[in-house]
């Protein structure tokens, strides 16, 4: 019953009520959602035989100017809106983490330059710090602080990204956990990636990272870079 | 045909708010998502206000889909489905003016039915081997439903046939496409 429910969800002739009351369900249960998965995978070849239709260009225009503000520019970091950007969302946060950083950075290394990423949730809520020195980045290792208490779900691991540029696809560094500070050494094939970076991110994989290279998961957390 | 991989990628790029992946992931699947759009919706206006709606919601949610449960094209899809078909029960809304005759036609006139047009993809073919075990009652009331957004009551209408009888064919048909496609290896 619960099948055919989800077949006819997916197909589009379970309607009105019936399918309000059956979204409310599937928000809460991964099974039914499952179910209605693999009905979706299953007619989608249905949809084969339309033709493309190239949609009028005000279409993306309006997609793009509703998105604004909600992105990361790609590639051009040290164009001016991406600090106006940041320091409207992440300013507030860089304080609030620099308290971490009195205790955490080693006083006689007041003078060096520091490339710090925080890095926030969907809700821009600071949740996860990276940091390393700008010179001598060769010896230098990748400074980690989870911020509070935080829980990993069962048979995941999270998985950080650094984000190298417009064109470059995010390369991961490696696996991390819910400690509160860890270090990470750069493999050094990704040196040059960690210097250029504009930001970093961390997602959800499968136990033992993730089997493509590249990020399947969620994303939890994301930042840019700030040089401080 | 799409690649799949390039449009994992591009997903996983616009989860990480790459607005320039995003930008690409639209360029590659917009006009297959308008199409689907425009098929169940039949009107370029709302066609491009249901695009549009979905679009900025996949970018709201590229970093809650998780490829090891559909493939991108089949969620992206299926967002495009469900606002068509949100928009088009909207209270108050008359779909078009057409008469759904004319959909029957041009269903019948595509060929022997769906099985005919669908892809070369792997999927495509094991989806209409298992079409063409149905009775074309079946497959026909489907495809219309899937393809042009047709609820058991207007294809009950458009059919001729008891509202019953219609629901009959669509859970039978169901049922059998699902014992023939998880019998096929080929498929998912």
């Amino acid at each position: 019953m619960r099948d055919a429910l989800a077949a006819e969800y997916a197909l589009g002739t379970l309607q009105g009520r019936a399918r309000r009351r059956f979204e409310r369900v599937l928000k809460e249960d991964p099974a039914l959602r499952w179910q209605v998965d693999q009905w979706q995978e299953r007619l989608l070849p249905l949809s084969e035989g339309i033709t493309p239709v190239t949609p009028p260009a005000r279409v993306w225009r309006s997609i793009d100017a509703r998105i604004q503000g909600r992105a990361r520019p790609s590639g051009i970091w040290q164009h001016l809106p991406f600090w106006r950007w940041l320091s409207a969302t992440a300013a507030t946060a860089l304080v609030a983490v620099s308290v971490y950083w009195g205790l955490w950075l080693p006083t006689h290394n007041a003078n060096k330059e520091y490339m710090v990423v925080v890095m926030s949730d969907q809700q821009l809520r600071p949740m996860m710090t990276v940091s390393w020195p700008m010179e001598d980045i060769g010896k230098a290792k990748l400074r980690i602080r989870v911020i509070g208490h935080q829980e990993m779900s069962p048979d995941t691991a999270w998985e950080l990204w650094v984000l190298g540029g417009a064109e470059r696809k995010p390369l991961s560094l490696g696996l991390i956990t819910t400690h509160e500070t860890q270090e990470v050494t750069i493999p050094s094939e990704l040196l040059a990636a960690v210097n250029a970076a504009w930001g970093m991110a961390m997602s959800v994989e499968p136990k033992g990272g993730s089997p493509l290279g590249k990020p399947t998961g969620p994303v939890l957390y994301s930042g840019p870079c700030t040089k401080i | 045909m799409l690649d799949n991989n390039l449009l994992h990628d591009l997903m996983a790029r616009s989860a990480l708010r790459e607005q320039r992946a995003f930008a690409e992931l639209y360029r590659y699947t917009g006009p297959k998502l308008f199409a689907v759009a425009l098929r169940i919706l039949r009107r370029e206006d709302w066609a491009e206000e249901v695009l549009q709606e979905s679009f900025v919601s996949i970018w709201n949610h590229a970093n809650g889909y998780s490829s090891s449960k559909s493939a991108p094209m089949t969620w992206m899809t299926a967002i495009v489905r469900n606002r068509a078909l949100d928009w088009l029960r909207r209270p108050n809304i008359e779909a078009g003016d057409e008469n759904y005759d004319v959909l029957v036609e041009s269903v019948a006139d595509e060929g022997d039915g769906p099985d005919v047009q669908l892809g070369k993809a792997q999927a495509g073919r094991a989806l209409a081997e298992c079409l063409k075990l149905l009775s074309n009652n079946q497959r026909q009331s489907i495809a219309l439903a899937y393809v042009h957004g047709l609820s058991h009551g207007e294809l009950s209408e458009h059919m001729k046939e008891p509202l019953g009888t219609v629901k009959t064919w669509i859970r039978r048909g169901l049922e059998r496409l699902k014992g023939c496609l998880d019998s096929n290896p080929s498929v998912g």
